[in-house]
C-alpha cells in the first residue's frame, strides 16, 4: 500500500467515524426529544383526563337517563323538555355543534292533508333532494322517503310498470310522474301492529315514530300498504356540516341503527307554520299542503273543485294524501 | 256442526269485545270526509301567521268575488323599471330611425305561442312602455301581470285563484300569499325545461355525463 493509499484510508475511516458519531448524535438527541415529548403529552393527557372526567361523567349521566325515559306519548310536557334538552347537550358534547329540538305539540283545529297534482309532475326530484337535506336521511344508503315513479302513459297507474330509478332526462316523452310518500292515513295500519307503541298517528294527523321506542322488529314497514316506511340497517351517517340543526324529537332528530323512520309532513317546519321541504322544493307547484280543517284553505278547494282520488282507497286506510289532474 | 258454531260465535264475540275495548278514547268518523266536516271551522286564528315567514316583502293583494289572497310585488323585481327611463321615445318613433349595433333586448327569446297568435305587442303597448295591455289596450299594472295571462289561460288562471295551480309563498298558515305566474313562468317563454333529476341517481348520472 502507498502513503497516498494510506492516507485515503485513514480519510475515509475519519469520515465513517464523523458519520457514525453524528449519527449517534442524533440518535441521542431524538431519544432525549421523544422522552421529552412523551413527558409532555402525558402532562398534557393527564390534564385533559382531569378536564373531561366531569364531562364524561354528565354524559354518562345523561345517557343513562335517556336510556330510561318513557315513551315521549306519555310523557307529561315536564319529561318531554327534558328530553329535549338531554339530547340536545349530548349532540353538542359530541360535537360542539349547538342543536335545536323542538317538542311542539299539534296546533288546534289543525288536520293536515296533501295534494299531489300528476298533471304537474315533470320528475325533477327537487323534492327529494330538498327531504333528504331537511330530514337528515342516511347519505350512506341514500334513504329517501319520497319515491317518484316514471310511468309510461296509457296503462294507468301501473306501478308495477314503473320505472323508479331513472337516470334520463325529465320529462320523458310519453311518461308521466308520480310521487308517494307516507300517506298519513286516518286508520293507520302500521300504528294497530306495531307491539312497542312506537308509532301513533297525533291529533293533526301526522303518524310519528318515537325512534327511542322503535324496537325495529319491521312489522310496521311489512304492514303498510303504500311502502311509507324506511329502515336503518346501518348506523345512519350524515356529515356534520350538512346536519340540519332544526330538529324535532318527532321529527328529522338524527336516528341510530336498527329503528324506523318515514315521512312526517316535516313535522319541525308544519307544526310552525311553513311548508313541507318538498312542497317548497317543487318548481311546478304539484305539491300542495294545508290544513282540512279549514274550509277556506287551496287543499279543500282542491278536494271540492278537482277530481281527486287516492291509491287503494278500498283498503280502508283513509290516507290524508290525494292526487289530482288539470 | 253444532259446536263447531258455538265456537265460531264465540270467538266473533271474543273478537268484537277486543276490538272495542282496543279503540283509543278519539272518536271514530268513516272516513276523513266525515271526520273534516265534524271538525271544520270557519275561523281559524294560528299563532304564526306567514306574514310573519316572509320577511319584509311587498305585497300585492288579489280580489275576487270567491277569494282574496296576496301575490309578491312585482316591479321592484324588474330590472331597470321604470322602462321610460331607456324608453323616452316609443316604438314606433325608435322604428323610423335606422338602428345599427346591439339592442337591449336581445336575449329575450318569444317562445310562447306562435307569431301570429302572440308577439311583443300582445302585452306590451307600444305607446308606454311602463305597463303591460290587454287584448282590447287596456292598461294593466306590472304587478298584476296575471291579468294579463288571465286572458288566454282562463282554466289556469280558475284553478290558480282557486289553490290548484302554482305555488304557496313559504307557509301554509294565514293570510294566503301565492307566487304569481311570472314567478314559475318566464312570460318570453312559460313553458318548464327538460333536464336531469336533482337528486338521486346523482351518482349514475355522473357516470352517464
Ligand atoms: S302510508 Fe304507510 S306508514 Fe304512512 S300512515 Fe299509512 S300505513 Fe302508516
Ligand atoms: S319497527 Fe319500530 S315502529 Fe315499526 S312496528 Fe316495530 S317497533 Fe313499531
Amino acid at each position: 500500500m502507498s502513503k497516498e493509499e494510506n492516507k485515503n484510508v485513514e480519510n475515509s475511516q475519519n469520515t465513517w467515524h464523523q458519520i457514525t458519531s453524528e449519527n449517534t448524535d442524533r440518535r441521542s438527541a431524538l431519544k432525549k426529544l421523544t422522552a421529552g415529548l412523551i413527558a409532555g403529552v402525558g402532562i398534557a393527557s393527564t390534564s385533559c383526563s382531569v378536564f373531561s372526567e366531569d364531562q364524561e361523567k354528565e354524559a354518562s349521566q345523561l345517557s343513562w337517563d335517556e336510556f330510561f325515559k318513557k315513551n315521549y306519548k306519555i310523557m307529561s310536557d315536564e319529561e318531554r323538555v327534558q328530553t329535549v334538552q338531554r339530547l340536545e347537550s349530548l349532540y353538542e358534547k359530541k360535537t360542539g355543534n349547538t342543536i335545536n329540538i323542538s317538542h311542539q305539540g299539534p296546533l288546534d283545529d289543525v288536520l293536515f292533508g296533501y295534494v299531489f297534482n300528476i298533471s304537474k309532475c315533470q320528475g325533477y326530484m327537487d323534492c327529494v333532494n330538498a327531504c333528504v337535506e331537511e330530514n337528515n336521511q342516511d347519505r350512506d344508503s341514500e334513504m329517501k322517503y319520497i319515491s317518484i315513479h316514471q310511468i309510461e302513459k296509457g296503462h294507468g297507474f301501473n306501478f308495477e310498470k314503473a320505472e323508479d330509478e331513472f337516470t334520463n332526462e325529465v320529462p320523458l316523452k310519453n311518461h308521466f310522474y308520480i310521487g308517494t310518500q307516507c300517506f298519513h292515513c286516518e286508520n293507520p295500519p302500521c300504528v294497530s301492529v306495531c307491539p312497542t307503541e312506537a308509532t301513533w298517528k297525533e291529533k293533526d294527523g301526522i303518524v310519528v315514530v318515537d325512534y327511542d321506542w322503535c324496537i325495529g322488529c319491521r312489522y310496521c314497514s311489512a304492514s303498510c300498504p303504500y311502502d311509507g316506511r324506511r329502515f336503518n340497517w346501518g348506523q345512519p351517517h350524515v356529515p356534520e356540516e350538512e346536519v340540519n340543526k332544526n330538529q324535532h324529537y318527532l321529527g328529522n332528530r338524527l336516528r341510530k341503527k336498527g329503528v324506523m323512520e318515514k315521512c312526517t309532513f316535516c313535522i319541525q317546519r308544519s307544526r310552525s307554520g311553513q311548508n313541507p321541504a318538498c312542497v317548497d322544493a317543487c318548481p311546478t307547484g304539484a305539491r300542495k299542503f294545508g290544513n282540512l280543517l279549514d274550509p277556506k284553505s287551496e287543499i279543500r278547494w282542491i278536494l271540492e273543485n278537482k277530481k281527486v282520488f287516492r291509491l287503494k282507497e278500498d283498503l280502508g286506510t283513509e290516507p290524508k294524501f290525494w292526487y289530482y289532474m288539470d | 256442526m253444532k259446536n263447531y258454531f258455538k265456537i265460531c260465535s264465540l270467538f266473533l264475540i271474543v273478537a268484537l269485545v277486543s276490538c272495542s275495548s282496543n279503540q283509543d278514547k278519539e272518536q271514530k268518523y268513516h272516513g276523513n270526509f266525515e271526520k273534516i266536516k265534524a271538525l271544520e271551522k270557519d275561523s281559524i286564528e294560528y299563532e304564526v301567521k306567514s306574514t310573519d315567514l316572509i320577511g319584509n316583502t311587498p305585497l300585492i293583494l288579489v280580489e275576487t268575488k270567491e277569494v282574496s289572497f296576496f301575490i309578491p310585488e312585482r316591479k321592484s323585481k324588474i330590472q331597470a323599471y321604470n322602462c321610460s327611463e331607456c324608453h323616452t321615445k316609443t316604438i314606433p318613433e325608435l322604428k323610423f330611425k335606422n338602428l345599427t349595433g346591439k339592442k337591449a333586448h336581445d336575449s329575450i327569446k318569444l317562445n310562447h305561442a306562435t307569431l301570429e297568435e302572440l308577439t311583443c305587442n300582445s302585452c306590451h303597448p307600444t305607446q308606454n312602455l311602463d305597463h303591460l295591455k290587454s287584448n282590447l289596450n287596456a292598461k294593466i299594472d306590472f304587478n298584476q301581470s296575471y291579468k294579463v295571462c288571465a286572458q288566454c289561460h282562463s282554466s289556469e288562471y280558475k284553478d290558480w285563484l282557486g289553490g290548484a295551480h302554482g305555488k304557496r309563498v313559504k307557509g301554509w298558515v294565514n293570510p294566503r300569499i301565492s307566487h304569481t305566474c311570472v314567478d314559475c313562468h318566464n312570460p318570453h317563454s312559460p313553458k318548464f325545461e327538460s333536464r336531469f333529476p336533482a337528486k338521486l341517481n346523482t351518482k349514475k348520472i355522473e357516470e352517464i355525463r
